[in-house]
């Protein structure tokens, strides 16, 4: 596989270790223009790699680096490509791996061996709910843009719900609900791990099991109840009863009315779909915890079930991994300001606030002096106050002359580069006028046709074909 | 597999000068110098053949022609084959002469004006054993001779026993097939799929489903065939699929295991465009030709298994027309399709624009010529009375095209949806077409795809054995896997004014947002600059030799260069960059992209010093202009500022394009660049910036872009292709 193979294609990689499984999507993508500037665009045809996902490699310790860094090799020995030709992508620890104590550090050698190009982070369920909404259900929620779509990313530690209308998600959380909280011999219900909300469930059920024992039936189906009404009551925005209210970490914040559709991504979004595809179940606890057991016991809730044939998002329930692929990046326009394109990638550049055309060069210098403070480079967004608008010759102008004047004085260093986002078409222009066509301020670089958003860190990766992908973290 | 002859086993006479021609009508006497200038004035007149000066002056002039051809034999007409610009018989007129000999024997000594008369007098059998005895040459002046009834009436006889077969058999008496074309600018699947699942749900496609692809590499065109088969199979559709791509291509694809079931090429009446342009001789074709009936998928189940596009012009768009006239070109075309059995031959006359077909009675005369030419050759035709904004051609006349070529039996016509093409800016017709036609003809699709149709609940046989609309008639998603799967894949189409219809028609609303925007399109075309509204923008202005829009548009060469008087009073300025504005095919592009665009473009060329000429502004221009204003002015760069072709869409009819020529002296730059094109002549490269407008590229922004390409471009000292391998760190 090689670029000139590509014809305009890039190529994305999404990499997913959570309680459970981990999985690995690589797939190529078509850069298209739209009406909200550059999105990449994949079919089933695009995906290059996709094997069925596997066991999340722990040890007594937390996860098993030798034995993860394996399995990395193994998948990109068999799909063929190296780490360099990846344009962006994501990997994500999440749900009980998130919680090991090597789980960051996994993040960083995640890092370290698939290129720089990647967005790699550990425990972080805002973002988490944000990736599989955007990767399972965003397609499905701009097809109707007027009702809300909440997606719930059930893995084996954690339930990551998003609320979201038309493509974009408008609110997230957190609860420690899922199917590994409480793991068993497969096939049985003997009890081989409890996690500590595994434990904790169970005494407050009255139910004080230990390694060894075996469950009851109805001692699942009542770990289960607690599960599904947590769940409705997160569906309905009714609050978790009192007594199990620590289970929402970061409770969702829905607060709309209207009409909502209930979408599910993670491992027991998957067995609901496949169920709802096939009528058919895997043996209960095959897996070696409850999803079998949760996956049934939502799927006979009315409340939770009742999108689950006529909303089922494109990728079944694999979210998570595709939406890593596919979302963890933004893609700029294709006319950036960009003198020295050897600056990219450029890692972990915190945002630092907005700049705004109209401000005078002294408000404007007062928000820059944020930039005193740090060694490295730092990121601004710059709004032209005309929302999605292109703003005209005369504005431009104005306010690159006002950014000009308000930098003066101020150097910026090769290594501290000052990048500006944009919402619109118009990155080259601005900074060609700001720098008086690149004769100074070599080190600022403008970045166009990017959302804004709330985040406290961006990642810009290389450039590819004058584009380059932009990830926010720290949301 | 019918076999091959050896195309050096067949008989072709000497060339032989021939003419002149003369003939007296009352006081009036006429001369026609040879063959080629009598076929051309014998011809309605069309814009191609005025511009080739082979048409007649006026209607006395051309019934003297075919006075004169009337007499003639077809014996004298197979003595004086034309040549080629080397008096060289060239390979395509050679395959020509592959004839029935026998056959020709016994009409060799019958004028043309008795053979006419033969053949309105014969049957549907003897018609086309005569047509299997004549060269296209021969059968091109027998169409001169034909009335647009004559035309229709031999036409129509023609369909009987004359079907070809693949998956279905087409051209069967009593049919209307058609060719679904879901084109895409970027080859994108969902939108691929979703205008299959359209067509197929009007009763489209029986005759292929066949994409014309963006990107013509082996890895795409196998991707798109893929998922094409992928896609029919899903339906079940009884039909077979084509990307037509280069036919080399597509023969690579074939050796990689793709489907290619039906083998692609466009066909030209002379080598020099065939071979020069089309990169396609008749050995590869041969050789192509036993490739896909030994190793296609559909060996062994279909008789027919090429498909070829023609139209006339195409020889002549390239000035590659061996002094003949369109209508002969294209029969030569048929005389090299018929060699190799084809499935389907489509004629696309009306493509190429107004300096080939100007209006609606040059493009429906020359689609009712080509349709009988290719019937009578024994070519299963169909149809494709096609258009561009830029040329005088209307929907309606295009529709009553339709109506006549229906009527004339042609086996099948496109389903474009809503008659946009979406990815080669034409107007073509549409299933909706397709589907009203064949209620007012009484007419059916291929029987094997009728049954599937009827299964599908798109159609019914009523009672009297005609077939009827079903409420599945029209409707996509009876294909799709759910109604938001549906969805999604609808968003992927673009100029998708809506689904609803109205009978076999588009409904209301969705017809007129169609043509509004279709009307839009034209008016940028037909828009004259408005030089008035630049004022504050120091313009020189320099007129074209076009001296009017009509001009403009029936001859691209005007456009190309400057006038008389405003070369006189051009000298050398010798400057770094020489800046021209013209409207192309867009005035409305200039008008609505220049006020941002060119302060911001001066701006960056100011900031690096470079010298630059006082714009220009050159109503009619062309893009080749660059090079008349180049030689003039004698800058380093000339940067064409033009409006592009509109297709379909209102607001891409403003789209800007920025041509970049760099001027190459003679020396180790030019030597470098003859290196890199092939041309050793090559005097200009060219690097270009395109999709100007503010919902593509915004003006200020792409002012900045073409600055900084023509910093890159005069730092360098090389555009192109060349450019961007030094940008890339190869050597230049």
């Amino acid at each position: 596989m090689s670029d000139t193979q590509c014809h305009g294609r890039v190529l994305l990689l999404g990499l997913d270790f959570g309680s459970t499984t981990s999985s690995v999507l690589i797939s190529y993508a078509r850069p298209e223009r739209g009406n909200q500037g550059t999105v990449l665009r994949c079919n089933v045809q695009d995906v290059v790699y996709r094997p069925a996902p596997v066991f999340t490699p722990f040890s007594e310790h937390g996860i098993d680096a030798a034995a993860l860094g394996a399995l990395l090799d193994g998948w990109l020995a068999e799909a063929g490509i190296d780490a360099s030709q990846v344009f962006a992508g994501g990997a994500l620890v999440t749900g009980l791996a998130a919680q090991q104590s090597n789980a960051q550090a996994i993040a960083a050698l995640i890092s370290e061996r698939l290129g720089e190009q990647l967005l790699a982070n550990a425990g972080e369920p805002a973002l988490e709910s944000w990736l599989a909404f955007m990767g399972g259900s965003a397609a499905l929620s701009r097809l109707e843009p007027d009702c809300d779509v909440l997606n719930l990313d059930i893995g084996g530690g954690t339930t990551n719900p998003a609320l979201g209308r038309d493509g974009q998600v408008l609110s997230s959380g957190c609860y420690d609900i899922g199917a590994r909280h409480l793991r068993f011999v497969p096939g049985s219900y003997r009890l081989s791990g409890l996690s500590p909300q595994g434990k904790r469930l169970l005494l407050q059920l009255g139910l004080p099991a230990r390694c060894g024992d075996t469950l009851s039936h109805d001692a699942v189906a009542q770990v289960t109840a607690v599960y599904v009404r947590a769940l409705e009551a997160l569906v309905s925005d009714a609050g978790l009863p009192p007594a199990w209210r620590w289970l929402g970490t970061l409770p969702l914040q829905l607060s709309r009315q209207g009409p909502r559709r209930i979408t599910f991504s993670g491992g027991v979004g998957e067995l609901l779909y496949a169920h709802s595809a096939t009528g058919d179940w895997p043996e209960t606890s095959c897996y070696g915890d409850l999803g079998v057991a949760l996956a049934q016991a939502i799927a006979r809730s009315p409340v939770l079930s009742r999108d689950l044939h006529s909303h089922c998002p494109p990728q079944r329930g694999r979210a998570t991994v595709c939406g890593l692929a596919l979302n963890s990046s933004e893609v700029s326009g294709a006319s950036l300001f960009l003198p020295q394109p050897s600056c990219l990638p450029l890692r972990n550049l915190p945002v630092l606030g907005t700049l705004r055309a109209g401000q005078t060069p002294q408000a404007l210098r007062q928000v820059l002096a944020l930039a005193d403070s740090c060694q490295s480079g730092v990121c601004f967004q710059y709004d032209f106050g005309c929302g999605q608008a292109m703003p005209g010759l005369a504005q431009i102008r104005c306010a690159a002359a006002a950014l000009a004047e308000a930098l003066k004085g101020r150097e910026l260093a090769a290594q501290q580069p000052l990048v500006l986002l944009l919402r619109q078409n118009a990155g080259k222009v601005f900074g060609n006028y700001v720098t008086d066509w690149g004769r100074s301020h070599r080190a600022l670089v403008v970045i166009d046709e990017v959302a804004a958003r709330e985040a406290r860190f961006v990642h810009i990766g290389r450039s590819h074909r004058g584009m380059v992908p932009v990830s926010y973290f720290g949301l | 597999m019918y076999k091959l002859k050896d195309p050096d086993s067949i008989p072709v006479p000497e060339f032989k000068r021939s003419g002149p021609y003369t003939v007296r009508l009352l006081d009036r006497q006429f001369s026609f110098r040879d063959l080629n200038h009598l076929l051309g004035a014998a011809d309605f007149s069309k814009a191609g053949d005025r511009g080739a000066g082979l048409s007649a002056s006026g209607e006395v002039e051309r019934e003297a022609a075919r006075s004169v051809l009337s007499g003639l034999t077809l014996q004298h007409l197979y003595d004086h084959p034309p040549c080629d610009g080397q008096g060289r018989i060239d390979s395509v007129m050679r395959v020509n002469y592959d004839i029935d000999l026998s056959v020709f024997a016994g009409i060799a000594a019958l004028s043309l004006g008795e053979l006419k008369d033969l053949c309105l007098r014969s049957p549907a059998a003897r018609l086309r054993e005569i047509g299997s005895a004549m060269t296209g040459v021969m059968v091109a002046a027998l169409t001169k001779l034909l009335d647009v009834h004559e035309l229709i009436l031999l036409a129509k006889r023609l369909k009987q026993g004359a079907d070809t077969r693949a998956r279905t058999r087409l051209g069967l008496p009593g049919t209307l097939s058609s060719r679904l074309q879901p084109n895409h600018p970027t080859d994108d699947p969902d939108a691929m799929t979703r205008l299959i699942h359209t067509g197929l749900s009007m009763g489209s496609g029986d005759a292929l489903i066949g994409l014309n692809p963006a990107i013509d590499t082996v890895e795409s065109i196998s991707r798109a065939l893929h998922h094409i088969d992928q896609v029919r199979r899903e339906t079940g559709a009884p039909t077979q699929i084509c990307v037509l791509a280069h036919i080399k291509t597509q023969l690579a694809c074939l050796q990689r295991g793709a489907p290619v079931e039906i083998l692609f090429q466009s066909l030209a009446g002379t080598e020099a465009t065939l071979t020069g342009e089309f990169d396609v001789t008749v050995a590869l074709l041969d050789e192509a030709y036993e490739v896909i009936h030994r190793d296609g998928p559909l060996a062994g189940e279909g008789a027919n298994l090429m498909y070829f596009e023609t139209g006339q012009g195409s020889e002549y768009s390239y000035a590659k027309h061996n002094n003949l006239d369109m209508t002969c070109c294209e029969a030569l075309c048929y005389g090299l399709a018929r060699r190799y059995r084809p499935f389907m031959v489509n004629n696309v006359t009306g493509f190429i624009g107004p300096e080939t077909h100007l209006n609606n009675t040059e493009m429906t005369l020359a689609n009712l010529q080509d349709h009988f030419m290719g019937k009578f050759m024994g070519l299963a035709m169909g149809m494709a009375p096609c258009f561009t904004l830029h040329s005088e051609v209307t929907i309606e006349g295009q529709q009553m095209a339709t109506g006549l070529l229906t009527a004339a039996g042609a086996n099948f016509f496109m389903d474009v949806y809503l008659g946009i093409d979406r990815m080669l800016a034409y107007f073509d017709t549409s299933g909706h077409d397709d589907q009203t036609l064949r209620e007012v003809h009484g007419l059916r699709t291929a029987p094997e795809y009728e049954d599937w149709a009827v299964s599908r609940g798109i159609f019914v046989r009523d009672e009297d054995g005609g077939v009827q609309r079903r409420p599945n008639w029209g409707n996509p998603d009876i294909f799709a896997p759910s109604a938001l799967a549906a969805k999604r894949l609808q968003e992927a189409v673009p100029a998708h004014y809506g689904a609803d219809n109205a009978g076999p028609r588009p409904a209301n609303a969705v017809t007129r947002l169609a043509r509004i925007n279709q009307a839009i399109a034209r008016e940028a075309i037909y828009t004259d600059l408005r030089a008035g509204e630049f004022a504050g923008l120091d313009l020189r202005r320099a007129d074209t030799a076009a001296r009017s829009k009509a001009e403009h548009l029936a001859d691209p060469e005007l456009g190309a260069r400057l006038s008389a008087d405003a070369a006189a009073a051009l000298a050398a300025e010798h400057r770094d960059v020489q800046i021209v504005v013209s409207d192309g095919l867009s005035a409305e592009a200039v008008h609505h992209n220049l006020h941002e665009l060119l302060p911001v473009l001066q701006d960056g060329l100011d900031s690096r010093g470079y010298t630059r000429g006082r714009t220009l502004l050159a109503p009619c221009g062309r893009v080749k202009l660059a090079e008349s204003v180049g030689e003039l002015l004698r800058p380093r760069l000339v940067i064409m500022l033009i409006g592009e072709r509109p297709g379909g869409d209102a607001l891409a009819s403003r789209s800007l394009s920025a041509y970049l020529a760099y001027r190459l002296e003679r020396g180790e730059e030019q030597q470098a660049a003859a290196a890199v094109s092939g041309n050793p002549a090559i005097a200009y490269e060219y690097s270009v910036i395109s999709n100007i407008y503010p919902s593509g590229l915004p003006p200020a922004e792409a002012g900045s872009v073409i600055a900084e390409k023509a910093m890159q471009i005069l730092e360098r000292g090389a555009a192109g292709n060349r450019l961007e391998q030094v940008l890339a760190g190869a050597p230049a």
